[in-house]
Formats: structure tokens, sequence, C-alpha cells
């Protein structure tokens, strides 16, 4: 059995999706960690997959914080060179279109086997065009590896920034880095500050699109990372299928990530599975009051028209 | 005594056709009639008062099989009427998306008259199969360079909406390396099945399904309204086509008839080659094999432009929209294609004519078929890829 | 075996185009079924009684044959699939006005959704060959609870088009900005502003591929996907 086989564990499929295991883990290089938003894995998985030719294009949101426009705006891209991944490493803490590139990277960029990173809706945008792929003319068997990222919620740019600007006190081109962890909204600048707010004072600023999705851990991903229940600068893993489980066990191997069972850390799997209960609980109620006022049930828009 | 004989539908052919013809005693035709019984979307009348860039979209539409010679026609007629050039990579894209077109036409093409060729089933499913891969390869080009394979929405007005990265330069090169292998295949089984198919029915190849009409062409790979004189085209009525003796039949074809110098003429690959390399080959089933010859050289244009392509190049021009009008020409699988404009100073169709390829072909189609026997009527439409 | 007839109306051919972009596959796909008429692949003439009757294009209410065919069509097939945007939810065509010289009485066109019974209409233009080919086979298999959004779409409630997206998923609130309306939708008329679709009104055919793959307006259901594309079938 492989190591990374012997310390996975499950947990609630419930609440994480079905999954083969889960684990924490970190990238073992310095350059990627110095540059991502928790363990690098997701990153770290990126670099491996396009250096060893089983991806020939990734996507992911790139953001310029120092554009004089609007900083820290992240906009999807489609990368062919390992070397280029890290200048998309990190969260951006809003709305990026990464699945509105899927078709230009099997198009004009000639991919053939190509991963992305999502959020849940956006891994399930990305299935779903697996499944009917109406408008999506070549694209299905060209997903190569859909890599989930854990979301509570997602924030309109001027929400960001209101949050940052007004609520933090910082601006946003002197941002180094943003994160939510134990209970706050975390700001980093160049300079080495760091602000926060209670996590509460940000929820009037939440994209409402967010509060009727009931999927926290990316639950049609072929793994997901996230930051909730491993140490900081750890990632929690939960791996779908068994491709994404070759590709994992592959890079422990070769020592490209360090991993640990999720059970010998702290905060553990548990919180993991209550915020994703927290999650299921709260948007199911959204999409309940919804109704009554007559609004469409997300999925159903077609069947109440 | 004439007989008066009809086929309709026509089959294995793209929109609806009917064929009337005239036979004598023997079965041979005397007059035959080709008409276009399709419906009238009337694509001319519903660019009127829209965006330019909306009939660039919607004219693709046009046909499904050849979609992008209507977005380089319309594209070049909006650039000539507002007085756009296109980047040269652009130009040069846009070339390469049309002849990856007209690949996956051609062949389709042959996929579709194999039943007039060939009665053994396991030669049809060979061919099919060959036939699909090099469509594939076809395709491949107008998916990456237009965007998509049917109805390429990257061919724009200015040029196209964007360049290729390096990789797929590559990786078109090395896919149209195998097209054209396989194409040389199957280019020698359009001989030899057009050949058994001669002898077998003993036609003499040079002289079946003959006429004598003009051959029209601007350019082998691309479009040139240099070459095409707007003042000797006419476009008349069936009803004065025809005649009035011929009423019946004027009034269902659908489509006025474009004539040049008062006559019809041939548009297509046999009169590309006719035009710029001065063969001369009468025989209608010769078109089978050019068509076939035609897709080699297709490839053969595709790998330089591959060769001369920048792919950090610009693609795209800006605009802004001007009064005028223009003319595009783009030789499309089936023949020149004309697309005419006008517009306001908003960039506001005020006026759009249209000349389809196969347009031009539908009287020269009858006057091949006149002579011969009414079995072989379907026979030489489908020389035609109508 | 199905016995399937393609029957093209006031169209392009382009989804037959689509449904031959299967390659390689579409001998085996055509081996499924019995196909009795496709008057571009096969020299039939007469449309014959059959199961299934895929059908592209729009009517012509004013060409006598085009409405003759598609009204006759429910006498002749047990299933009728409106394929692609002209047949489903009239595409462009919605701009038809006429007064072409070559006919200048064909004005009116709709999709075949309004003419008659249509149990299935799959929108785009085209729809990708891996979404006929899909279809197909969860029709030959019988699975048609997956295909329950394609026979809601059947009723032709709207156009499903770029508008649509807007009134149905940005103006409830639905909107989570993934960019997959952008991506499906064929002449590139969506860009994704500030997280949120902006259609080009100027490039909007009305076909709605956008509306039809956004995952918020039609969910398949998590087991579909689980069963379809997870089970390794794809990979
Ligand atoms: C909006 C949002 C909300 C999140 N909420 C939670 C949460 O509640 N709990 C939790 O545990 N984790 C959350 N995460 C995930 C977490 O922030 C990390 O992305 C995850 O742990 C992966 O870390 P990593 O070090 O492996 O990522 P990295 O190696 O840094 O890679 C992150 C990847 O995500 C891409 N990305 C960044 N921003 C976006 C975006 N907005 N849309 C799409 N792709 C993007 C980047 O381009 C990069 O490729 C959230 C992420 C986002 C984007
Ligand atoms: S939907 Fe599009 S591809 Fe299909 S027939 Fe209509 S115009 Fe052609
Ligand atoms: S926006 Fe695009 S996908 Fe949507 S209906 Fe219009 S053309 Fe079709
Ligand atoms: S596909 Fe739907 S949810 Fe996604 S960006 Fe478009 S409208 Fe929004």
């Amino acid at each position: 059995m492989s190591e990374l086989k012997e310390i996975m564990v499950k947990g609630d499929e419930g609440l994480l999706g079905e999954h083969l295991g889960v684990f924490t883990a970190r990238s073992t290089e310095r350059r990627i960690l110095r540059v991502t938003q928790d363990g690098g894995i997701v990153s770290s998985i990126m670099v491996y997959g396009l250096e060893e030719g089983k991806f020939d294009g990734v996507i992911a949101a790139v953001a310029d914080p120092d554009d004089p426009e609007e900083p820290w705006k992240p906009r999807p891209v489609v990368i062919t060179d390992p070397d280029e991944v890290l200048e998309a490493a990190g969260t951006k803490y809003t709305y990026c279109p990464n699945v509105s590139v899927l078709k230009e990277a099997v198009r004009s960029h000639g991919c053939e086997r190509v991963a992305m990173v999502g959020t849940p809706c956006q891994v399930r945008a990305v299935r779903k065009a697996q499944l009917l792929p109406v408008g999506m003319r070549h694209v299905p068997d060209k997903i190569e590896l859909l890599i989930g990222i854990i979301c509570m919620e997602n924030f309109p740019y001027e929400g960001l920034k209101t949050m940052v600007e007004q609520l933090c006190g910082v601006w946003m081109r002197e941002v180094a880095k943003m994160d939510i962890g134990k209970g706050k909204f975390w700001v980093y600048t160049d300079d080495g500050e760091v602000k926060s707010i209670p996590i509460d004072e940000t929820h009037p600023f939440e994209g409402e699109p967010c509060h009727v999705c009931t999927d926290y851990c990316a639950e049609l991903s072929d793994l997901t990372a996230g930051s909730v229940g491993s140490p900081d600068g750890w990632s929690t893993v939960i791996v779908r299928t068994e491709k994404a489980l070759e590709l994992l066990e592959e890079m422990v191997e070769q020592g490209l990530l360090e991993v640990k069972s999720i059970e010998e850390v702290k905060p553990g799997l548990g919180l993991v599975e209550k915020l994703a209960q927290a999650k299921k609980n709260k948007n199911q109620k959204e999409i309940e009051e919804r109704k009554e006022l007559g609004l469409p049930e997300p999925g159903k828009v077609h069947e109440q028209l | 005594m004439s007989e008066q004989v009809e086929i309709q539908p026509t089959t294995r052919h793209e929109g609806h056709g009917k064929l009337v013809l005239y036979v004598d005693d023997e079965g041979y035709v005397e007059r035959a009639f080709y008409l276009n019984t399709s419906a009238i979307r009337g694509f001319e009348a519903m660019a009127k008062g829209r965006p330019a860039e909306f009939v660039q979209v919607a004219v693709m539409r046009i046909c499904g099989i050849c979609q992008a010679t209507h977005g380089t026609a319309s594209a070049e007629a909006f650039e000539r009427a507002m007085g756009i050039e296109p980047p040269r990579d652009g130009r040069l894209l846009r070339e390469l998306c049309a002849l990856g077109n007209r690949i996956q036409s051609h062949v389709l093409h042959q996929l579709l008259v194999l039943d007039d060729f060939v009665e053994e089933e396991k030669e049809k499913v060979e061919a099919i199969k060959r036939i699909q891969q090099i469509r594939k390869i076809g395709q491949y080009v107008v998916d990456v360079v237009g965007g998509e394979g049917i109805h390429p929405p990257n061919i724009r007005i200015g040029g196209m909406a964007e360049n290729i990265s390096e990789s797929a330069r590559k990786r078109l090169y090395r896919r149209l390396r195998e097209a054209r292998e396989l194409m040389e295949e199957q280019h020698e089984f359009m001989r030899e099945i057009v050949e058994r198919f001669a002898e077998e029915n003993d036609l003499d190849l040079d002289e079946f399904g003959r006429h004598d009409q003009p051959f029209m062409a601007t350019h082998p790979t691309y479009g040139d309204p240099e070459r095409l004189d707007l003042d000797r085209v006419v476009e008349v009525l069936p009803i004065e086509y025809y005649g009035e003796e011929h009423k019946e039949e004027a009034y269902e074809h659908n489509g006025q008839i474009p004539l040049y110098d008062g006559v019809p003429v041939e548009v297509g690959p046999r009169s590309r080659y006719v035009v710029f390399d001065g063969v001369d080959p009468r025989g209608v089933l010769y078109i089978h094999i050019l068509r076939s010859q035609e897709t080699l050289a297709a490839i053969d244009r595709c790998l330089n432009i591959l060769e001369e392509l920048n792919t950090s190049g610009k693609t795209l021009a800006e605009w802004e929209p001007r009064a005028g009008t223009g003319v595009g020409v783009h030789e499309a699988p089936r023949g020149t294609n004309v697309h005419i404009a006008t517009v306001n100073e908003k960039g506001i169709v005020e006026d759009y004519r249209i000349i389809a390829a196969s347009t031009w072909n539908f009287p020269v189609v009858e006057k091949a078929i006149e002579g011969e026997h009414q079995e072989y009527a379907e026979v030489i439409m489908r020389c035609y890829d109508i | 075996m199905v016995r399937l007839a393609y029957v093209q109306l006031a169209g392009c051919c382009g989804c037959l185009v689509s449904l031959a972009d299967t390659y390689e596959r579409l001998l085996d796909i055509l081996d499924e079924v019995e196909l009795v008429y496709c008057q571009t692949l096969m020299d039939e003439r007469e449309i014959p009684e059959c199961d299934v009757a895929v059908v592209e294009g729009a009517v012509c209410l004013n060409h006598e044959e085009c409405v003759e065919v598609a009204r006759g069509l429910e006498e002749k097939a047990d299933t009728i699939v409106a394929l692609g945007a002209c047949a489903a939810t009239g595409n462009f065509m919605r701009y038809s006005r006429g007064n072409e010289q070559s006919a200048p009485t064909h004005e009116a066109f709709v999709p075949l959704t309004e003419v008659v019974d249509v149990d299935y209409a799959i929108p785009g233009c085209p729809p990708a060959p891996e979404a006929i080919e899909r279809f197909l086979t969860l029709l030959l298999e019988g699975k048609t609870d997956l295909l329950e959004p394609f026979a809601k779409l059947a009723e032709g409630k709207t156009e499903y088009c770029g508008c649509d997206l807007m009134y149905h998923v940005v103006n409830k609130n639905m909107c989570m900005g993934c960019g997959t309306c952008a991506a499906a939708c064929p002449t590139r008329a969506i860009e994704i502003v500030d997280g949120r679709p902006v259609v080009n009104e100027d490039r909007c055919i009305k076909c709605g591929a956008c509306f039809t793959q956004c995952p918020r307006t039609i969910w398949p259901g998590d087991d579909a996907i689980k069963e379809l594309v997870m089970g390794g079938e794809e990979e």
C-alpha cells in the first residue's frame, strides 16, 4: 500500500461528497510555498502535470496587485508553461470566470489535456459541460483533471475592495495576500502589516448568488484542496477519483508533497464537516425562502418558466 | 416526342432541389431544369437595418458545410465598405481557416457521392473511415483557427479575433502532414472509382457531361474581387432566364440566376484549375478528380501558411464604422462566393447582396445533364457539390 | 432496431455536419439505429414511418411543402426531436422578415416547437457533436429521465437566449460568474465583466446555447454526472 493510502481517512460523504480519502499535505518546494495560499497543493499539481506532460494546459486565475485601475482583479488564463503556474498562485476572493477560457484552451491553444482549478460551482459547470455539452463542441474529452477548491462564498470585486480599503483600511494595491481563517478575514500588506476584521463583518459583501449553493467541498472534482481543517501552511486534500489518487501518489513518491494524516492535525476533519453542514443548512434555507418569494430554484429554471 | 421526368427531392447534397427533365424516347435528356426548392430564409433582407457585425455572424448560417466562406466573404465586403485593412497575420489565419473548411467540405462531398460509384460495402466503409479521418483534421484546423468547426466566430470584420499559440501551430502542422498522406490515398481512390465508373458504364471521360460554358475563378486558395468584374455580372429572375414557355419551372425555382457576360459560368474546383493552371478537362466527372487534387493543394497551402504565420502578430484591426459599399469575394469549396455590402456611417447595413457559389452552377448543371441519359442526371448534378 | 429519420427543413445542414463531426464514431452511431431517411446522406425520397424523427431547421410558414412535412411528422414519428436552434428555439431566423427577391413571400420562420408537438428540443447552433451523441445514446438506452430538460425546452417557452440568461439567472440573483455561458456561446457574444455576463446583442443569434449550458438554469443531477462522466466513461 502506498504511503498516501495508508494515511488517508474517510469522512462523511453526505457533507464532503463521495471520496476515496482525505489527508493533509503541503508542497516540499519553498519557491511554491512562498507564493501559494496554503499548502500549495493546487499549484504543485499544475506544475507537476505540465512538466510530466499529463496536462498540456491548465486554467487558473491571475491577478495583478499593482494594476493601477483594478488591483487584485483576477482574470482567467490558460497556462502551458510550468514556469508560469506560480504567477497564478494564491486566492483571489472575487469572481473569476475560469470556465470562460475552457474553449480557448482547446481551440487557439490547441490543448488536448486540460486541468482546471475552480470553485465548487465552476467544477459543477464543467461536469455539466461534459455530460450535456450542448455548446461545448470537442471540449468534454479534453478535460484531464478538475481541481476543486473549498469555498464558503465569494465576493463581488467592489465588495472585496470595500472590505479591504474601508473596513481594513489598506489600499488594494498595497495588499500582498488575503485570507479567511480562524473566524476572520485577513489582509497582509507588502510592508508586512497584518489587518483583520471578524468574518461577520464581511457577510454584507458576500455575493448573493453564492447563497443558493450548497456545495462546500467541490463534490464533483477529481480532488479538492482547502485550508480548513489543516494547520497554517498546510492544505486539506479530498481525493475523489482514481486518476487524482494516482497523480498524488506519484507526487508523494517523488518527494514533491509532504503528507500527514488529517487525524494527527488540528483542527482536523471535524471542522470541514461542520462548515460543510453549515453551508448546506444555511443555503438550503435560503433556497426555500426564495421559493416562497416565487424565485426560481437553481438548476430548475427551465421548469419554472 | 419528349417525356417529362421529375426527380424530387434530389438527394445527397445540401439544401433542397428538384430536377425536371425532358427526355427523348431513348431516355436522353433534351432539356434539363435544376430548381432550388429550398425555403428562402432571406439573409439579404434580414441584413437591412442590422449592424454589420450581426450580419457577418448570421450569414455564416447560409450553409453549415461551408460557413467559413460566407463569414470570410462577408467580412471582406464590410472591410472594403468601411476601409478596414486586416493585419497580415489575421489575413493569413483567415485563409487558413477557410482552407481547413475546404478540406473537410471537399471530402465530405466525396462521402456523399460514394453511392454513385461504390457498391461494395467494405470498400465504402473503408472510404468513409478515411474521409472521416481527413475531415477530422480539416475541422481541427477550423476549430483551432476559427474558434468553432461549424460557423467559426473568430472570423471578424477586421481580421481574426485571435492568433493561435505556438504549440497549436506545431500541432496543426503535424496533423496536416498526416492529412496529406491520407489524402494522397483518397485522391488515388477517387481517381480509381471515377475511372472504373466510366469504364463500367461505357462512358467517355472526356465527353461525358461536357458543356461549353465558360469557367470563372478569382483565386486558387482565397478570393480576389479584382478578378471579378461586377459590371459583367447580372442576376436574372428565373422567368427571364427560362422564358414564358417554361414558367412552371421558373416559378418553382427559388433564387435568381447569376450570369457572367450574359451566360451561365461554371465555378468551383475545375474552374480554379482551368483559370489558374490552364488545363481544360471537359468531361464532368473530372470535377471529382480535380476536387480531390485541390484538397491536396489546400493542405499544402495550409502548411505554407503555418510556416509564414507569426503567432505573436496582431490579427484584428480596430475599426470605426464608415459609410460605403464593398465587395467581398471568397472561393468557396463550391466556387466563387460574392457578398456585397452597403453600410451607413453608423455601420448599419443598408443593402446586402449575396451570390452564393452554388447559384452560379445551377444553370451549368442543366447544361451538363443535357445530352446525357436521364439515369445519370443526379450523378452529373453531384459532380458539382451543390 | 430504432428507425430514425433525419429531416431537414429550413436550416443550413450544420447540425448534420455536427453529427458527422463525431468522426470515427459516426459509423458506430449509425450502426445503433436504422437510418431510414436523410436527404443529404441517402437516396430515400419519402419520409417513411419511423420511431424517431430528428429534425433540423425552422418551419417556413409560407412554404407549403415545408409546413406539410413538419405537420406530417406527428403522424409518421413516435418521437420528434428538434435538433439545433433553428428547430428548437428559432435562432437568428427570428429576424427573418421576407421581401427577399428570390422568394419575397417567404417571411414567417418559426421553430418546429411552435408548429408540432415536439418531444425533445436541443438548442445550440449547432449543438455539439458530443451533445448529439449523448442525446441519442440516452434516448436509445431509454434513460429518458435524463432527457427531461430537453423535453422541457421543447415546450418552447422562450428562445433561451442571452436575454433569458439575464432575465432568469442574473436578474434572479443566481449567476456566480463561472463563465460557462461565454465559453458555450458559438458566436462569442458573451463577455464576463465584473463577474457577470454581458451579452453583445450585435452578435447574439438567439441560439440558446448559453442558457442551456449554464449550470444554474438546468442541473442534470449529481448522480448522472457521477455515473456517466466521473465513472470513467470519458476517461
Ligand atoms: C473565493 C474563494 C473562497 C474560498 N473559501 C474557502 C473556504 O471557505 N475554506 C477553505 O478551506 N478554503 C477556501 N478557499 C480555498 C483556499 O483559499 C485555497 O485556494 C486552497 O486552500 C488551495 O490552496 P493552495 O495553496 O493549494 O492554492 P494555490 O497553489 O495558491 O492555488 C490556488 C489556485 O486557485 C486559483 N484561484 C484563486 N482565486 C480564484 C478564484 N477566485 N476563482 C477561481 N480560481 C481561483 C489560483 O489561480 C490558483 O491556481 C477559497 C478559495 C476561493 C477562491
Ligand atoms: S441550428 Fe445552426 S447549425 Fe443547425 S441548422 Fe440552424 S443554423 Fe444550421
Ligand atoms: S448569447 Fe450566444 S449562446 Fe446565448 S443565445 Fe446569444 S448567440 Fe446563443
Ligand atoms: S453560465 Fe450561468 S452562472 Fe455561469 S456566468 Fe453564465 S449566467 Fe452566470
